[in-house]
């Protein structure tokens, strides 16, 4: 049932259109994503991509398609679904501890003492735990994000939407805040959806990428990324598939959507999985 | 450290006393009684049974008259602030109201309910009211939306996420309207004593006034100023305490 490599999520034709604005912010997007499997989402600055998160994980309603998790429907946000923010300064409490913080989606699933093993651990995992009793803005950013993602991991999501999440900080902290990941989606099994403008960080990750085109927002393209596992920054960014592949996404991004699409015909050297839904909807 | 900080403010006090004192002496005017006079009174008059009498129920009416104001200002406002259409909809009503000198309050609750200690309990809670209301919404307003989806997100019913992030997110603004609905709260019971009532500190220092008691006129005005420092230094120790994180994280640029 749970076995890798089977369906999880699955976003068909998902369309969302703000009712105040009347503005098409998502045209025609369709995905999916296997268990174990860390796909990343990339598109120029404003395409729609925290939207498009947004209506994946159920805090907004699309105005059309689906998306489907695990067999059932996504109305409201499910509680095998985790968001990341880009702004862990937002999105933490500054009233609580860093253990405080992880601690408090659990109260109501486990008991205290469950609830504290499942915060040690979680801070173990991102490599705070010496911080437990700090409170986040005593941290510098990355450790904040890092605290982000424990309170995340902890809740124990099937699947983990990142937004973002390492565009606030330093390059070095960057590269960490990747690796940590990766490390934690093979740990602990967890899926992971990322949405980033950064190309090279979406290659280094993922098993497969999916290129948006600028709003109102369609897939423009699907990449499979067949980079040796486990990545490495050195090695893995100085792989020729690597530059290859960022730079083919980086001259499809560059484009408008008609050529672009058109100059998506042609398959990448590794054929894309069969059923590419790479054609905007007409 | 510290001492070094307050001394310098200390001098100035002693200074202006001082000087108060040397012309009062040299006026020998009755209606500026020297510093001296006015403490020897002060010691006389207040540590006595006389601060049970007066300055008690004085301190009692405003601490329930600010109680009550404090609970339904925050419960009101946070809801208030909380949903942005009921925002919408009182907030003009909400600064029209407020805009309302307190004090004009007065004449309409002695003509509704008498100058009983009910009166002055209320216009002291209508007072104190408004800016915590307000601060209070102000502060639920002040939420970032990515806390509260990761509320949602994290599966809190609306009540709880009221109770667990819009109220400590409103704190800030809370407290900023508890401290403005405190002085509030002090002028009323002021004035409150001084219209209509037979004890009390402000019915104190009106009566001095009258019989031409100066000395206890001042020493009433005194031991207000006391009382105030001493309310509000409370206030800051409290407020330092639970707002701690929020000190700690505008202390930091970001």
């Amino acid at each position: 049932m749970n076995a890798p490599g089977e369906r999880l999520l699955d976003v068909n034709g998902l369309q969302k259109r703000y009712t105040s604005s009347g503005t098409l912010a998502i045209e025609n997007v369709t995905l999916d994503v296997r268990r174990c499997e860390f796909v990343s989402i990339v598109g120029p600055s404003g395409c729609g991509k925290t939207t498009l998160l947004k209506t994946i994980c159920g805090l907004l309603h699309p105005t059309g398609g689906s998306v489907v998790l695990d067999g059932n429907r996504v109305t409201t946000p499910p509680p095998e679904m985790v968001l990341v923010f880009q702004d862990y300064a937002r999105s933490l409490f500054p009233w609580l501890t860093v253990a405080g913080n992880i601690a408090f989606p659990l109260k109501k699933k486990l008991a205290p003492a469950q609830r504290a093993r499942a915060v040690d651990d979680a801070l173990a995992a991102v490599g705070l735990t010496k911080f437990a009793k700090h409170y986040p803005w005593q941290l510098s950013g990355g450790m904040q994000q890092r605290v982000a993602i424990a309170r995340a991991v902890a809740f124990q999501p099937e699947i983990l939407l990142l937004d973002e999440p390492f565009a606030s900080v330093d390059a070095l902290t960057r590269a960490e805040l990747e690796d940590l990941t990766l490390r934690l989606r093979a740990e602990l099994g967890i899926t992971m959806l990322l949405v980033t403008h950064d190309i090279d960080e979406a290659v280094y990750l993922s098993d497969r990428v999916f290129v948006l085109s600028p709003p109102p927002s369609v897939v423009v393209r699907e990449f499979a990324i067949p980079l040796a596992t486990p990545r490495d920054q050195e090695r893995t960014r100085s792989e020729a598939r690597f530059l290859e592949l960022r730079n083919e996404i980086h001259h499809l991004i560059g484009r408008p959507r008609e050529t672009a699409a058109a100059a998506g015909a042609p398959a990448p050297a590794s054929a894309p999985p069969a059923g590419v839904r790479a054609e905007p909807a007409r | 450290m510290k001492a070094r900080r307050t001394f310098p403010g200390v001098g100035t006090v002693v200074v202006l006393l001082v000087a108060w004192e040397l012309i009062a002496r040299a006026r020998q005017n009755v209606y500026l009684p020297p510093v001296s006079t006015i403490a020897a009174t002060f010691a006389h008059e207040w540590f006595s049974p006389q601060f049970g009498e007066q300055a008690i129920p004085s301190l009692i009416r405003m601490f329930v008259g600010y109680l009550i104001a404090s609970a339904l200002g925050i419960v009101v406002g946070v809801l208030i602030g909380a949903s942005r259409p009921l925002y919408r909809l009182v907030d003009p009503f909400l600064q029209f109201l407020r805009a309302i000198p307190p004090t004009a309050i007065i004449p309409v609750g002695i003509l509704l309910i008498g100058i009983g200690d009910t009166m002055k309990i209320l216009v002291i809670a209508f007072g104190a009211f408004w800016p915590i209301l307000v601060n209070a919404a102000d502060g639920a307003r002040a939420v970032t939306s990515e806390r509260l989806d990761t509320a949602r997100i994290f599966g809190l019913s609306p009540l709880e996420t009221l109770v667990s992030v819009t109220f400590p997110s409103a704190l800030p603004g809370i407290f900023a309207g508890l401290r403005t609905g405190l002085s509030i709260a002090f002028i009323m019971i002021v004035v409150s004593e001084m219209i209509g009532s037979t004890n009390g500190l402000g019915y104190y220092i009106l009566q001095a006034q009258r019989t031409f008691a100066i000395p206890e006129m001042y020493g009433g005005i005194v031991l207000l100023a006391i009382l105030g420092y001493a309310l509000n230094t409370g206030f800051l120790a409290v407020e330092h305490r639970v707002l701690a994180w929020h000190h700690g994280q505008t202390a930091r640029p970001t």
